[in-house]
């Protein structure tokens, strides 16, 4: 959604990057998605989903499962109202729905059927309606909303999960990669059935840790918005090595993870991608 | 009021004419002077059209498993014989032997470039394509793409960056929902809508490198010597206003649109 009077970005230098020795290290982890009895209970992760208007992947039921916290961006109601019960198939389709009911539904509302709205809000969802706001997009608000929420002033345990940002309009998908840029401090993945992908600000040096069982071989990083000058990783098929990354040049895509943890430094904010087992 | 030198910059002229039935594109365009390269993911609704009206179609790889399994499909019709790619070209790794067996024995050239672990498939095929055009129809050439969107983020991100690396090509990049295409910063763009198969959502983005300048016209929500930046502000869910949208930036933009109508 455009301003209605779109003004300039704020102007001023961007942060001076940090020397690469003085950045705090930044752990990652797909242990969300390993199936419930692999965890540990209380791990001290607090999860939240966000589904928004495209297809459920999958594994919806196991992270819906998983988080605290279950948003629906407008047209995503629809989505898990039709979607739960098909990925349930073996339960009655009430009983899923009332099992999967979104804590809230938000946005404006013009996606949503008026059924669907009414179903939930009859099961106790609460029903935001934002259509007065257009200058941020449904994603964005629903990462605002959920760490408005969250207890505390450190968000450093919160993770955001999020079903439907990627596949379908284009530029709906890289304002949901915008929005990955927008709030550097909040871990927010987008999943698709293929693939995640989330942001490793430049701000930090990264660890992440690869869960096999789920996920690669397959992953990238990409420098979306700003050339990386330097790029280095371990535990890569290719590893980078003060490497210049840039759309036009090079960038990494179609790599391999041959290590359990990989590590990435770079003077610039990065997308890392990993491909999702079937 | 402050008068700046405006550079004198080529105009390039963008039109998706392509997407239109024959019987309604215009005279004398050399609208049906496309290329088309069908990458490995389900075909869109539209691939009929955008086949039978194509100068030249190339498979790259597992492309040619899509169109064997999915265009009779489309066309209710079981005669596979058909749709046959001029061209099936890539490192060959996901088409099906039986695939390329049929295709062989009805005339596709196989080009294999298994040797070439450097490059995606559809960057093989954007080369191939360069290196086989005499420079005197260059300016004319024009690549559609499918299936270089949606799927493993790595595959969309690589595809996407075909388009900056060979700039000076027209390459377009379709899908059910939407195209994308380059708006290199050394040019003046005019887009001409056309409004029965595109449109109203479009976007324009810097994913390159910010933008510190771009000035549009014809969208609902212009862009005056504005400053776009992933981490700050870029333009989604823009609506254009207009029959001709025009662009001019400091950076190199991905334009995109929405497709509607298309069967």
């Amino acid at each position: 959604m455009e301003p209605h009077h779109p003004r300039r970005a704020p102007t001023g230098a961007m942060d001076p990057p940090t020397p690469a020795g003085a950045r705090p290290a930044m752990s990652h982890s797909s242990a969300f998605l390993l199936p419930s009895s692999a965890t540990p209970a209380g791990s001290g992760d607090a999860y939240a989903v966000v589904v928004l208007n495209q297809r459920l992947p999958r594994f919806a039921p196991l992270l819906w499962d998983r988080a605290q916290v279950r948003v629906c961006a407008d047209g995503g109601a629809n989505r898990v109202f039709d979607g739960m019960p098909e990925l349930l198939p073996g339960h009655a389709p009430d009983d899923v729905r009332s099992r999967y009911k979104p804590d809230v539904i938000k946005g404006d509302m013009d996606s949503v059927r008026p059924e669907v709205k009414e179903y939930y809000s009859n099961l106790g969802t609460k029903i935001v309606d934002q259509s007065h706001d257009q200058d941020t997009t449904d994603l964005h608000k629903c990462v605002a909303f959920i760490t408005d929420k969250s207890p505390g002033p450190d968000k450093s345990n919160l993770c955001i999960l999020v079903l439907g940002a990627l596949g379908g309009r284009f530029d709906h998908e890289m304002g949901n990669i915008n929005v990955l840029h927008l709030f550097p401090n909040i871990k927010i993945v987008l999943l698709s059935d293929d693939c995640l992908i989330f942001l490793l600000p430049r701000t930090h040096s990264h660890n992440i840790h690869i869960e096999r069982s789920v996920e690669g071989p397959h992953c990238g990083l990409i420098p979306i918005g700003t050339p990386s000058t330097s790029t280095t990783t371990t535990g890569l098929r290719w590893n980078l090595d003060n490497a210049h990354m840039s759309f036009g040049g090079l960038i990494s895509t179609s790599n391999i993870v041959d290590e359990d943890q990989v590590m990435v430094t770079s003077d610039s904010d990065l997308i890392w991608t990993i491909s999702l087992r079937h | 009021m402050l008068w700046r030198t405006i550079r004198s910059m080529e105009v390039m002229a963008h039109s998706s004419n392509f997407l239109l039935p024959k019987l309604h594109q215009p005279a004398k365009t050399p609208a049906n002077n496309y290329t088309l390269v069908v990458l490995n993911q389900q075909l869109p609704r539209f691939m009929p059209r955008l086949w039978a009206q194509a100068k030249m179609r190339i498979c790259a790889d597992g492309g040619a498993n899509r169109v064997f399994d999915e265009m009779s499909q489309m066309k209710n019709d079981l005669d596979r014989n058909r749709y046959i790619p001029e061209i099936i070209e890539g490192d060959m790794d996901s088409i099906r032997p039986e695939v390329k067996r049929f295709y062989s024995s009805q005339g596709s050239k196989i080009s294999d470039k298994s040797h070439n672990q450097e490059t995606t498939d559809l960057h093989k095929c954007i080369s191939s394509i360069r290196h086989r055009t005499p420079d005197h129809e260059k300016p004319n050439l024009c690549v559609l793409v499918t299936g270089a969107l949606g799927g493993r983020f790595d595959h969309e991100a690589a595809n996407i960056n075909v388009l900056y690396v060979f700039s000076d090509m027209r390459i377009v990049l379709l899908s059910d929902d939407c195209l994308i295409q380059l708006l290199p910063k050394t040019h003046h763009h005019e887009i001409y809508i056309e409004s029965s198969v595109e449109g109203p959502h479009c976007g324009i983005f810097p994913i390159g490198a910010p933008s510190t300048s771009t000035t549009t016209t014809g969208l609902k929500w212009n862009l005056s010597d504005a400053e776009m930046r992933f981490g700050s502000m870029i333009s989604t869910s823009n609506i254009v206003d207009s029959d001709k949208v025009t662009v001019q930036s400091d950076a190199d933009l991905l334009w995109t649109i929405s497709l509607r109508n298309l069967t």
